[in-house]
């Protein structure tokens, strides 16, 4: 723990990023696995910062950019899916939507 | 000449190709005409060919194609006449014509009649090629041939089911004994490198003597299975389900003297080895003996010549086995007359009786077939050796050869045959043509065959009488010089035997005129003896020669000869039954037990596999997001243990 | 202990901490303004790595945009108290969980041992600060090196908007849970008996005609009211509900409805 490395921002990284993918394997709530994934994105982009910030790079920063402007989209995308979801099943539970199985 | 040699076989497989593609709707009743003509076209040609032969020394040979070109194994298709070729082609050919004539008489408005013609004629081609070849593969390759004729025509009343049992019993039986024959003739060509006979005979001399013997003995295995003798014998009295005419031409004249053939083609092989002779002898003595016995009970016409058959070849075979070379095939010569002319006859008495065969039900034909008796009358003594008749000049030759090859036992027991065969045949000739009528002539009309039949009858008495005196003197008769060359060694070759094992070759064969003629005068005598009890027996019915009190006097003894010495039930019980045991044991717990049970288990343990991987596919996302995050676990994880240094 | 490790300790475990509070929250808007708190955190940290303008942007796109668009999600969506924290699926939980740990402590034990390779880049504070400030870099550098890849998340954006309102566009007409059918705009309501009513009296639907507009405006005042006219669809409105026929050939602009 002394000087601030790019190892602090790494881990956090990662714990974060366990965080979001223990929501999406263990939530049943479509939203709240929604909210785990959007936690996902942004561990990874503190990991891109941390790494850019560490090799005094610019191009770290960028991508977060590009993954910030892209996550956007994806959120319209996957909350519109999420709402005619749940019109046609009239539920939020990804439990009860088992249509792929035999 | 020898170009024309192709003509001789061609023509009867033409006839049966023709017959089997258009008889059946096309030519129908036409069939026999076209098969029977085709086959008289062989015999001329077969007749200028002996002619040929008779003026010259020098063999013919006509070579059609190659069949095996296969580096050092080359098979040709070869066509070879030598002296003892064409001996067997005027056979094979003029009873085998005679037979086609009479046929078309004796089949007349049968529905399968163009089937007939078209085997018959493919087993004279399968015949002609057998005595043609010049080599050992192309000779066992009509070997089957002839074996798959005479199954098809066994079986040509296939709605019988005796008949086809008859049928599959005559092939099977034959293959047994094919397995000998195969591996002798594999054996052959292991030591000498080639199947050709003028090649494998010069190299015999270097090879082995006790490989020799195994050769001999087993190419003799396969004439066991083809010339019923002793323990093969069982397919050839049951093979008389088939149309009389396939009994006179395949189980008399031509078939079963093949195995003769064979083994009279392969003397320079047989006369290095004294051990495979010696065996040659016994079995064809102890068959000669056996089968005489056995036609002494049978009540069945046919049966009792098919017999009579059994024992002749045992006489042809015990011949070859002491060294009467010439003997032998003298007897196969005549016995093909005589014995066709025998089968011809009972066929017409069977015709005339309306397909009536028990001898109790017969008697006193004599008045209602004249020349179907004289001409019977005159086979039946030429069989028994009567002088002068043909088979007296054969038989006697073949007693005279075991006495000089000092086979003493050998020539006692055939003396013994002998007098079984001129008992059985008298036998026949009293009980059906003599006496009085043992059936109803006003239910059976017994009448004279059609002069389609009668005159390949009366053709063949004729030979059946006179054809002994190609052979007389004995041992200097124009047969006997004239097949000598067939069986003499050249001197290298002779000297190089007669270092392996003293022997004397056929040209050596001399004897005193003194004993010829006792042994001549006892076979006669026997013979005599044979015609004088069965005259007592059947004719006077002397109360000493009741055959009904003799039977109930040897009681056991008469039941275990009339059942054909138990062959047959030995056979079933110790071979046919235990194998259709294994094949049911094979059929219901390999087949159906093991593979399809195997089959089965596969598809039964991929199901089952399935229903229980299915449950992976829960339809539930968040399971298949754990699989995803599982795999990158193990995937990081590997890469920490195999590719980085965290635990290298 | 430096300062900054200090401030970067603070925001760090606050953020964890919400980070995990998102996920375990019972109620989805706990959820919600839990992710909120972290991306206010993490923004704070990308101010710490220097990188300010992402900072800025993550607070006006994250949460501002995205984390309303969720919120407001939320609030349409008829939400059930899933059975998940009865006792559902304990197992999927648990390996969850277990996979989860071993995953973090192999990327811990990548981090801890890594080796940096290859040279570091020109922009430390000084040429930052030389050539203007962090925005002005990351303006050159998108406008520069990276103007496809702006154009190409533009048409993204686009194409995620088109996807969007075809996404939200009225179904066919379908028969509901209600047994009512419906072709309107609305984004739909499962079960249209919870509509609260209104107060009765008033008249089912009123159509408001203003000068400067071109069709009128179906304004619907209860449930019962539903209709299948769409509400562009001029100013003819079917008084008993459920009964009209969808209007066919009729658009915006048609002259028959005018």
């Amino acid at each position: 723990m002394g000087e601030l490395t790019a190892t602090h921002f790494l881990l956090l990284s990662a714990a974060l990023f366990i965080t979001g993918m223990m929501g999406v394997l263990t939530r049943r709530n479509v939203l709240v696995i929604f909210m785990s994934v959007e936690l996902m994105v942004n561990a990874v982009n503190v990991s891109f910062v941390g790494f850019a910030w560490e090799q005094n790079s610019m191009i770290g920063q960028t991508f977060a950019l590009f993954v910030i402007g892209i996550a956007a989209a994806e959120a319209v995308l996957g909350l519109g899916i999420v709402m005619a979801l749940s019109r046609r099943a009239d539920t939020v539970d990804v439990a009860e939507v088992t249509e792929l199985r035999d | 000449m020898k170009d024309l040699l192709f003509l001789i076989p061609l023509l009867p497989l033409l006839a049966a190709v023709i017959n089997s593609l258009f008889g059946r709707w096309l030519l129908r009743d036409l069939a026999g005409p076209i098969a029977t003509v085709s086959v008289i076209g062989s015999w001329v040609v077969s007749l200028l060919v002996f002619i040929d032969q008779l003026g010259s020394d020098q063999p013919l040979t006509q070579h059609l194609y190659t069949w095996i070109p296969a580096g050092d194994f080359q098979i040709p298709v070869t066509l070879h006449v030598d002296h003892l070729t064409a001996v067997m082609l005027m056979v094979v050919t003029t009873v085998g014509s005679l037979v086609h004539i009479y046929s078309n008489g004796y089949l007349a408005g049968d529905t399968g009649f163009y089937r007939f013609f078209t085997y018959l004629p493919l087993f004279i081609f399968s015949m002609l090629i057998l005595v043609l070849a010049n080599n050992y593969l192309l000779l066992f390759f009509a070997w089957e041939g002839v074996g798959l004729c005479s199954y098809l025509l066994i079986g040509y009343y296939f709605k019988r089911t005796s008949a086809t049992k008859a049928a599959n019993k005559a092939f099977i039986v034959n293959r047994i004994g094919d397995v000998g024959f195969g591996i002798g003739i594999m054996l052959i060509f292991v030591k000498t490198g080639s199947m050709v006979f003028s090649e494998v005979f010069a190299q015999i001399p270097s090879v082995a003597g006790s490989t020799v013997t195994l050769i001999g003995i087993l190419l003799f295995i396969g004439a066991t299975g083809k010339s019923a003798q002793l323990p093969l014998f069982v397919w050839l009295p049951d093979a008389m389900e088939g149309p009389t005419p396939v009994s006179a031409l395949i189980h008399a004249a031509t078939m079963v003297t093949a195995g003769i053939y064979m083994i009279a083609r392969s003397f320079p092989i047989y006369i290095a080895t004294d051990d495979a002779r010696l065996i040659i002898s016994i079995v064809g003595v102890a068959t000669a003996f056996m089968a005489g016995t056995i036609a002494v009970t049978q009540f069945d016409i046919k049966r009792v010549i098919a017999y009579s058959t059994v024992s002749q070849l045992g006489f042809m075979a015990f011949a070859l086995g002491v060294g009467a070379w010439i003997p032998a095939i003298f007897h196969l010569v005549t016995h093909a007359f005589f014995k066709g002319l025998l089968f011809l006859g009972s066929g017409s008495v069977i015709h005339g009786m309306h397909e009536e065969q028990d001898m109790r039900r017969m008697g006193g034909l004599k008045k209602y077939m004249p020349i179907t008796y004289w001409t019977f009358l005159i086979a039946a003594a030429a069989n028994a050796g009567l002088i002068p008749l043909a088979g007296f000049w054969s038989k006697d030759e073949i007693i005279v050869g075991a006495w000089i090859d000092h086979s003493y036992i050998i020539m006692v027991v055939g003396l013994i045959a002998a007098f079984f065969t001129s008992l059985y045949m008298f036998r026949v000739v009293f009980l059906t043509f003599h006496g009085k009528e043992r059936f109803d002539p006003n239910v059976i009309h017994p009448h004279e065959s059609p002069r389609l039949m009668t005159i390949p009858l009366i053709l063949l008495a004729i030979p059946a009488a006179v054809i002994g005196f190609i052979g007389f003197p004995p041992e200097d008769g124009w047969i006997h010089r004239f097949l000598s060359p067939n069986f003499t060694l050249d001197g290298a070759h002779e000297a190089a035997i007669a270092s392996l094992n003293a022997v004397e070759g056929a040209a050596e064969h001399h004897v005193s005129l003194a004993t010829t003629l006792t042994l001549g005068g006892i076979s006669t005598l026997i013979a005599l003896a044979g015609l004088w009890i069965t005259y007592m027996a059947y004719i006077k019915k002397s109360p000493a020669f009741d055959p009904n009190m003799w039977a109930a006097r040897f009681g056991g003894l008469y039941t275990f000869v009339s059942r054909k010495w138990m062959f047959d039930e030995l056979y079933e019980n110790l071979i046919v039954h235990p194998l259709y045991l294994f094949s049911v044991f094979l059929w219901r717990i390999v087949d159906a037990g093991i593979i399809d049970g195997a089959v089965n288990g596969v598809a039964g343990v991929v199901g089952f596999t399935s229903g229980r991987l299915r449950r992976v596919q829960t339809g539930f996302v968040a399971n298949y997001a754990l699989a995803i995050a599982l795999g990158a676990v193990v995937i990081v994880g590997a890469y920490f243990v195999f590719a980085s240094n965290l635990f290298s | 202990m430096t300062p900054e490790v200090l401030v970067f300790d603070i925001l760090a475990v606050i953020a964890v901490i919400a980070g995990i509070g998102v996920v375990v929250s019972r109620n989805p808007v706990h959820s919600a303004v839990a992710l909120v708190v972290t991306f206010v955190n993490l923004a704070g940290i990308f101010v710490m790595l220097r990188a300010e303008f992402l900072a800025a942007v993550q607070i006006i796109v994250y949460t501002g945009a995205i984390l309303v668009l969720v919120l407001f999600v939320i609030m349409l969506v008829d939400m059930d108290d899933l059975p998940e924290f009865h006792g559902g699926a304990p197992l999927q939980r648990l390996s969850a969980i277990v996979i989860g740990l071993i995953l973090l402590g192999e990327v811990a034990a990548a981090v801890l041992t890594r080796t940096v390779v290859g040279q570091p880049g020109p922009w430390n504070e000084e040429t930052i600060a030389a050539a203007g400030g962090n925005v002005q870099v990351l303006g050159q550098f998108l406008y520069s090196g990276y103007v496809l890849p702006i154009q190409a998340m533009a048409i993204v954006l686009l194409v995620g908007t088109i996807g969007a309102l075809v996404m939200a566009r009225p179904d066919e007409p379908t028969t509901r849970a209600g047994g009512r059918t419906t072709g309107t705009i609305s984004l739909g309501h499962s079960r249209g008996a919870d509509l609260v009513a209104l107060p009765s009296g008033a008249p089912p639907a009123r159509v408001i005609h203003r000068e400067d507009m071109r069709d009128g405006l179906v304004m619907v005042t209860s449930a019962d009211a539903y209709t299948e006219h769409a509400a562009w669809a001029g100013t003819d409105v079917p008084s008993e509900p459920g009964a009209a026929e969808y209007p066919t050939g009729a658009g915006i602009g048609s002259e028959e409805n005018r």
